[in-house]
């Protein structure tokens, strides 16, 4: 019978994996673990599966499966440090995304990643590879450096939307269009999350920040934009995917186009660009799983998902994607 | 190897190559866009690289990035372009990496002029960018120094891992003189920087980092930082004594092109029956201020000059002490002093 095995004090009680199991067979336990929150444990055991949705939405990589005696292994490329995010942020599940493509890959002796402020600039110490910190928005510009210095390296960066998509518009731009060779995960997750809040670049209209407090009024803040349709329209840039983590098939999908956008660099054929729409549970004022209903059903429409570019087809059609 | 004659920024390029450097980011700015052209011509011939940056904000982050990667590697820029680049330079700065930055200093402020100045010697030598740090700063007078000053500057920004300026101006920059490259450093040859992010093989993973959240951390690197500042200043400073004798009627002071206006001047001074010298700081960071006030001792007056309207002579009043009177002849905007005007002052404050 499989077993859903948790790490009950890296839980941070988000309840993703709770509303995720389509078996009904996990629950919120009564008890709290040693930082204060509620874990989950195995309430209805026989009904277990082991399809692993659990596993693959905990933000926190707090949930093994064992079935038939067989345990999904954490990532080689993430260190053991708890990750800092609140409860049931996605940066979570994309972190460990990127490590297992890492690790798929087997490029973590040759990996730098770099992280610019935002949420994510302490990925240095969950990234189990060398890592930059990076001022705000140039991530792109310093991974440029990096690749250019060191070309047999495997560059990364990992970007907010206020980062790359507003300060650093300039870097994510030139650096696609000069076809830089490296690889940018870009977290959408329509918030300044780290700073507490504030209208994003890819705040959705009408959604409430904490500097656009009747919601965001197009007529002064603009519409949303859409980052990676933007890049599809230069001719340089080869690879452009947005994905997003809120279910199963998605975080699937998702790992599928992180680890073919390393593998374009590996094989030296572009620049690759993977956006993830990403709940904000604690900048949206919503609990964990409604910001990951939210997120379906208000950003998925104005951001459509799938490959919008590949090296193979070029622009992909809206009907093909 | 042979004297050749070569333009100040070319020279300026050469000698980076010379030293080993291979990378090149920049944004085109005059009065120095020579640099650039240079190095994208040459570095491909060197298995360099050169890349044309969006931005100054951007070239210097480009530089941080491949000076984490432990790669040698410069930029060159003029006043208005180095203000953009300081947010790389604290960065670069705080995560202690080494940078070489070449200002070919116009005049400001904002977007000021095209013509040679001095005025960024505050920008240069008390910080520039954000937070607490220093950058060791140098100051060539001439295209040889020029050349000797960048392959210098490689050094010891890897020996402190600590960003670099080579100050100049438009003179130093456009003017032609014979060059002597006297060393050829093989980049292979350099020694591994093993904090460098080169790829965790073997080892532990390396960070490239500035931030420290706890603040205990942040005050140790900000004293660490400090300690470091303290070894450039007890071993770093570097002067040239011109014409320096015992009885002195004036001593000038001056850096760069400066100087060499004011030697001009001292060979017309003789002839008028006036005995003047010159001291001129080759590092401006770290300040060779003990030296100054020894040589000043042998003086009657002090007169500094600079294309500021007076930036050096802070430091110059500082280790003169307050009791020193110390006179300043300054010219800014782009306009340039000659020597007889330095030979009129000096006679002025004798008089």
């Amino acid at each position: 019978m499989p077993a859903v095995i948790v790490e009950k004090d890296r839980c941070k009680g988000c309840t993703l994996c709770v509303n995720i199991c389509p078996e009904n067979v996990l629950a919120m336990s009564k008890e709290i673990n040693s930082k204060g929150y509620f874990f989950p444990f195995m309430q209805n055991p026989e009904a277990c599966t082991g399809c692993r949705h659990c596993a693959l939405i905990c933000p926190d990589v707090a949930i093994q499966v064992e079935v038939k005696g067989k345990v999904n292994q954490k990532p080689s490329a993430l260190t053991e440090k708890p990750f800092h995010y609140c409860p049931g942020c996605h940066h979570g599940i994309v972190h460990r995304l990127v490590a297992e493509a890492i690790d798929a890959l087997g490029i973590g002796e040759r990996a730098v990643g770099v992280a610019p402020v935002g949420c994510s600039v302490l990925a240095y110490d969950y990234f189990n590879v060398d890592m930059h910190e990076a001022s705000h928005g140039r991530a792109p510009a310093v991974a440029t450096g990096i690749k250019r210095g060191r070309p047999n390296l495997i560059v990364f960066t990992y970007q907010g939307d206020g980062d790359l998509a507003s300060i650093g518009i300039a870097e994510t731009i030139h650096a696609a269009n000069r076809g830089e060779k490296i690889t940018v995960i870009f977290i959408n997750n329509a918030i300044y999350g780290m700073t507490g809040g504030q209208m994003a670049p890819t705040t959705l209209v009408g959604q409430v920040a904490t500097t656009c407090p009747l919601g965001r009024d197009p007529n002064l803040a603009g519409y949303p934009i859409r980052v990676s349709e933007l890049l599809k329209e230069l001719k340089t840039p080869a690879y452009i995917a947005r994905v997003a983590v809120y279910d199963a098939k998605n975080i699937l999908q998702a790992k599928q186009a992180i680890k073919k956008a390393f593998d374009y660099q590996v094989k030296g054929i572009c620049y690759s660009f993977v956006e993830v729409l990403s709940a904000c549970p604690t900048g949206w004022g919503m609990n964990p799983p409604d910001a990951s209903k939210w997120l379906k059903e208000n950003m998925v429409p104005y951001y459509p998902l799938g490959e919008f570019k590949t090296p193979e087809k070029g622009v992909v059609k809206e009907t093909e994607r | 190897m042979a004297k050749k004659l070569m333009k100040g920024c070319e020279a300026i390029g050469e000698a980076a190559i010379k030293a080993g450097c291979r990378l090149f980011f920049g944004y085109p700015i005059t009065p120095q866009n020579e640099i650039p052209e240079y190095m994208s011509a040459r570095l491909p011939q060197v298995g360099g690289v050169y890349v044309q940056a969006e931005s100054e904000v951007s070239a210097s982050n480009m530089l941080y990035g491949a000076a984490g990667a432990g790669c040698r590697c410069f930029t060159s820029s003029s006043s208005p372009g180095i203000s953009l680049m300081q947010e790389g330079i604290s960065y670069i700065a705080g995560a202690e990496l080494p940078v070489v930055f070449i200002n070919i200093m116009r005049g400001g402020p904002g977007l000021g002029g095209i013509l040679p100045s001095q005025s960024d010697y505050f920008q240069a030598t008390k910080g520039g960018g954000h937070g607490d740090y220093r950058c060791l700063v140098l100051a060539p007078s001439t295209v040889q120094e020029a050349a000797d000053l960048v392959q210098l500057a490689f050094d010891l920004a890897d020996k402190y891992r600590n960003p670099v300026y080579v100050l100049g101006d438009g003179l130093i920059g456009q003017m032609m003189e014979p060059v002597e490259f006297k060393r050829t450093v093989n980049p292979e040859d350099l020694p591994e920087k093993t904090w460098a992010s080169t790829g965790a093989k073997g080892r532990k993973p390396n960070i490239i980092n500035s931030l420290y959240l706890d603040p205990e951390d942040l005050e140790k690197h900000n004293w660490k930082l400090k300690k470091k500042y303290e070894e450039m200043e007890k071993n770093e400073k570097r002067w040239e004594e011109f014409n320096i004798e015992e009885n002195l009627d004036v001593l000038f002071v001056a850096y760069g092109t400066v100087a060499r206006i004011a030697k001009t001047a001292i060979e017309d001074l003789r002839s008028k029956g006036v005995t003047a010298g010159l001291f001129r700081p080759i590092t401006l960071y770290p300040f060779p201020g003990e030296a100054l006030y020894s040589v000043a001792q042998k003086s009657k007056k002090v007169l500094v000059s600079e294309l500021s309207t007076g930036q050096m002579i802070e430091d110059v009043r500082y280790h003169l002490g307050k009791d020193r009177e110390v006179a300043f002849y300054g010219r800014v905007g782009g306009m340039v002093m000659t020597p007889e005007e330095l030979v009129d002052e000096a006679l002025k404050l004798l008089k």
